[in-house]
């Protein structure tokens, strides 16, 4: 009953502004190519089916590519961040403006570096989803206390220790927010990489899809990759469910 | 059990920087503790009590002066893995069992290199009342239950020194009598050296073999007071006259280490 209400909320949530959007396109009369209505968006889901699929792959790969290789290099980032101070004060602010380029406008360039392959599209995922890891990593990595350090010293454990043993199970809360962050970076910059110069894709869709005013496919594109990042954004928040079980007190 | 001394401290002072000033966290401390001993160390807050723990600790430098334990520097006494400490806030790991986090000092730095006997992890939580809480993790604790555990944890090394630094500060006060008991009984069933930091006279009176009362501004031992003959092998009665007696004694010489601070 609890369960069931909990869940009853948000999808009439959901359905009431479905309502809304069906009664402003019909009461209005919007014609189909402006906006369509959401069962023409639904049926054509259904009708484009295999469009879809076959155009989701490579967007899901660039994605999932980007999205483990933008965490890990950040990750990696954040602890050589935390042991060398020398490091941090270097390259750190380095990473903030780097950070400051919009992905738009670095997506060209990237293309230029490693050209039209799927590499250059994992690495524009990469780079949109590595900053708010890093940041939430370097966070998590010092969020452990003074009682916590004293503690591992009485003990005379080594750094290694301290980092596998206390500051990196500390940081995952940090971790999975940051993860959760990225699931939907990931899935905007593998759709932004597939703007420029491949003829594959939901970006590439998007883009067909709007030139032909095939609304209702665009809509179905947009649906898609919405669906794309929901599943990542469900896959993470389950591994939280399933590895980080304890509670600060 | 060798009945040397355990702590020895002469003419020590600690000072560090705070916001570009030295700041004397204590000075001209001298005390002594042979081994076996339960010394407490009462004090108003900003007397150096905690600080003196962790120089003893080796986790503050020594300044000026000589600390020895068990006749060598804290550094090598902490490497041998003799020392344990219990902080205010039980510091265990959240994501750690109560099992997990009791065995934690025995998987941690040089503890297999170190020639030492632990004891058994299960055998301390038994010790501290929480058999059957094994696989509990910390959150479903009490604030006393998680006190237990890190107590146990201080213990699992078998340390010849125990250093606690106002472990029961933030219990009400009948856990906080419950775990005095308790903590007297582990005492005598292992004999080890304890140094124990509190600002509650009733604590002080009730676990000391002997108070050392410190003032602050600058943090210096006021008076150290011996209560062997007082309580035959430390022990008391809470509600007895003789511990009425302590009490106001031990009050007295806190109120001349608050001295002109009194009422402010």
């Amino acid at each position: 009953m609890r369960v069931s209400a909990t869940w009853l909320w948000p999808i009439s949530g959901a359905a009431s502004l479905f309502a809304l959007w069906w009664g402003v396109v019909v009461f209005f009369e919007v014609r189909p190519f402006i906006a369509p209505n959401p069962f023409a968006v639904i049926s054509a889901l259904w009708t484009n089916r295999s469009l879809l699929l076959l155009n989701l792959a490579p967007t899901a790969t660039e994605a999932l590519c980007g999205f483990l290789l933008g965490n890990l290099v950040a990750v990696t980032l954040a602890t050589v961040f935390i042991h060398s101070a020398t490091l941090r004060r270097m390259y750190f602010p380095v990473a903030v403006i780097f950070n400051t380029i919009p992905i738009i406008a670095l997506s060209p360039v990237l293309i230029l570096l490693f050209g039209l392959s799927i590499a250059s599209k994992v690495i524009i995922a990469a780079v949109i989803c590595l900053f708010p890891t890093l940041v939430n990593m370097i966070r998590g990595f010092e969020s452990v206390s003074a009682s916590e350090l004293e503690l591992m010293r009485v003990m005379s454990a080594s750094r290694r220790e301290v980092f596998f043993r206390l500051r990196l199970p500390r940081s995952m809360p940090f971790l999975f927010a940051a993860l959760r962050i990225a699931c939907t970076t990931s899935v905007i910059g593998a759709i932004v990489s597939e703007w420029i110069g491949t003829d594959t894709g939901i970006g590439v869709l998007i883009i067909q899809a709007t030139f032909d005013y095939r609304t209702e496919l665009l809509y179905a594109a947009i649906v898609t990759s919405s669906a794309l990042a929901l599943a990542m954004f469900g896959t993470v928040a389950l591994l939280e469910h399933l590895f980080v079980r304890w509670r600060t007190s | 059990m060798d009945h040397g001394q355990a702590i020895e401290l002469i003419d020590l002072e600690v000072s560090f920087e705070r916001d570009a000033r030295r700041v004397v966290a204590f000075t001209g401390v001298s005390l002594q503790a042979t081994a076996g001993r339960f010394v407490v160390l009462i004090g108003p807050s900003g007397c150096g009590k905690s600080t003196l723990l962790r120089v003893i600790a080796d986790l503050l430098a020594v300044g000026t002066g000589r600390v020895q334990v068990f006749g060598k520097a804290p550094a090598q006494v902490r490497e041998a893995r003799r020392i344990s400490f219990v902080f205010q806030d039980a510091t265990l790991l959240p994501w750690r069992s109560v099992l997990d986090n009791v065995r934690l000092p025995l998987q941690v730095g040089n503890w297999r290199r170190v020639d030492r006997d632990s004891r058994q992890p299960e055998d301390l939580i038994r010790l501290v009342g929480l058999a059957g809480r094994e696989d509990a993790l910390p959150h479903e604790l009490s604030g006393g239950q998680r006190q237990r555990v890190s107590i146990a944890r201080a213990l699992v090394t078998n340390p010849d020194i125990l250093l606690m630094d106002e472990p029961f500060g933030a219990l009400d006060e009948i856990t906080r009598d419950r775990l005095n008991d308790e903590l007297l009984r582990i005492w005598r069933e292992t004999r080890t050296t304890i140094v124990f930091v509190t600002h509650s006279l009733s604590e002080a009176a009730f676990l000391g073999q002997s108070v050392v009362v410190m003032g602050a501004n600058p943090g210096r031992i006021i008076e150290e007071i011996a209560l062997d003959t007082r309580k035959p092998d430390n022990r008391i009665d809470r509600t007895s006259t003789e511990f009425f007696a302590i009490t106001s004694q031990l009050r007295a010489v806190l109120e001349r280490a608050y001295g002109d601070k009194a009422g402010s």
